[in-house]
């Protein structure tokens, strides 16, 4: 059986039926979930942004202009409200985000050394400044073009380039401290 | 022979595994959009947003702006000038908003969006209305009573705060502004 696309189930929410949605939701859940753990390097608050991003996307629906591009739509709000996120745990903790447990404890066990790289890549993604961490794994974990990218952010491509780059030279380094440790 | 990875390609390979989430987070949401008194009504944000797009500020009511702003301008300068005007109420049930015009003197402009805390700060969303002959820009926004940051983009790209409304820079250095709608 073939699933329904997004616009066909956009409409159907349109039309009264929320139980399209939830179809939505559950096609999107994952990937944005993935996205929010490794933005916000905790799993509650990347929970709570995720089911805070699905409900306003609801409340905004009329503002996806596009129905085929819902997933795009739905995907900017979350790193917008993982941007709130971030930013309210800054004052909260005076820190960036920890990373103490999501990627170690989200990712699929398999060994002792894999969860000891799993550690480190956790500890150095925690490292970068948020602005990097987002660029980062827009680019490089989700694969988007710098075009969407500019689009979701509203960030210029050359800023998100450069961004990119310290992000992976940044990381690289990092990756060299924990080897040498 | 010891095989020489990027250890970039490995970080990358595991950040794209899969995580785990609660499993009942489309029941969560489901439950807080019905909860939600604002999602009483079927497609009322639908309805809601539509209706509002077909209000569009004139020509003179443009001009009368532009005309208010126009010390403001300054040479090779982009102008932001949020016309903040509790100018009517919303019929019905939105009453309470305020009718809020945004305006923007910006000639070179091709186009320019607004973002905000009231649309999720989508780009595409909410779009600047250029008059015909000058280079004003300006859309009108039902808002609630409350205090929202905003920005302008221009040409799809560059972030303008507004230099003559309060003003914050975001945590990733791009400038905002703030407007507060008086209450009710």
């Amino acid at each position: 059986m073939t699933a329904e696309s997004d616009g066909r189930l956009l409409e159907r929410v349109r039309a009264g039926d929320r139980e399209a949605y939830a179809l939505l939701v559950d096609r999107y859940q994952d990937r944005l979930g993935r996205y929010a753990v490794r933005m916000l390097g905790n799993q509650a608050d990347a929970e709570e942004a995720l089911q805070d991003t699905f409900v306003r996307a609801f409340r905004s629906l009329a503002n996806c202009t596009r129905p085929e591009g819902f997933g795009a739509w739905v995907f900017g709000i979350l790193v917008n409200r993982c941007r709130t996120y971030a930013a309210r745990r800054i004052r909260a903790d005076g820190i960036i985000v920890t990373n103490d447990d999501a990627v170690g404890r989200a990712a699929v066990p398999h060994s002792e050394e894999r969860d000891a790289i799993r550690d480190a890549i956790g500890w150095a993604l925690g490292q970068l400044p948020a602005e990097q961490r987002e660029a980062f794994l827009l680019k490089h974990v989700e694969d988007l073009s710098y075009d969407s990218m500019e689009a979701m952010t509203g960030v210029r491509a050359a800023s998100l380039r450069m961004r990119v780059f310290r992000a992976r030279e940044e990381l690289r380094k990092l990756l060299a401290e924990t080897v040498r440790d | 022979m010891t095989e020489s990875r990027d250890p970039l390609d490995s970080l990358i390979e595991t950040l794209k595994e899969p995580v785990r989430l609660r499993p009942d987070l489309t029941r969560r949401v489901m439950a807080a959009i019905a909860d939600d008194p604002a999602m009483a009504t079927e497609h009322k944000p639908v309805r809601w947003w539509r209706r509002e797009w077909t209000i569009r500020v004139t020509p003179v009511r443009l001009l009368a702006t532009a005309a208010g702003l126009a010390g403001l301008v300054v040479t090779g300068q982009f102008l932001f000038r949020p016309a903040v005007k509790p100018a009517s109420s919303v019929a019905g049930s939105e009453a309470s908003n305020r009718l809020t015009q945004f305006v923007l003197v910006a000639p070179e402009a091709a186009a320019v969006t607004l973002v905000g805390d009231f649309n999720d700060w989508n780009v595409g969303a909410t779009p600047l209305v250029r008059s015909v002959g000058d280079g004003v820009w300006s859309v009108t926004v039902p808002l609630a009573p409350g205090r929202y940051r905003y920005a302008f983009v221009v040409n799809g790209t560059v972030w303008r705060g507004d230099p003559e409304a309060p003003g914050l820079e975001d945590d990733f250095g791009q400038p905002n502004s703030v407007v507060t709608i008086g209450g009710a």
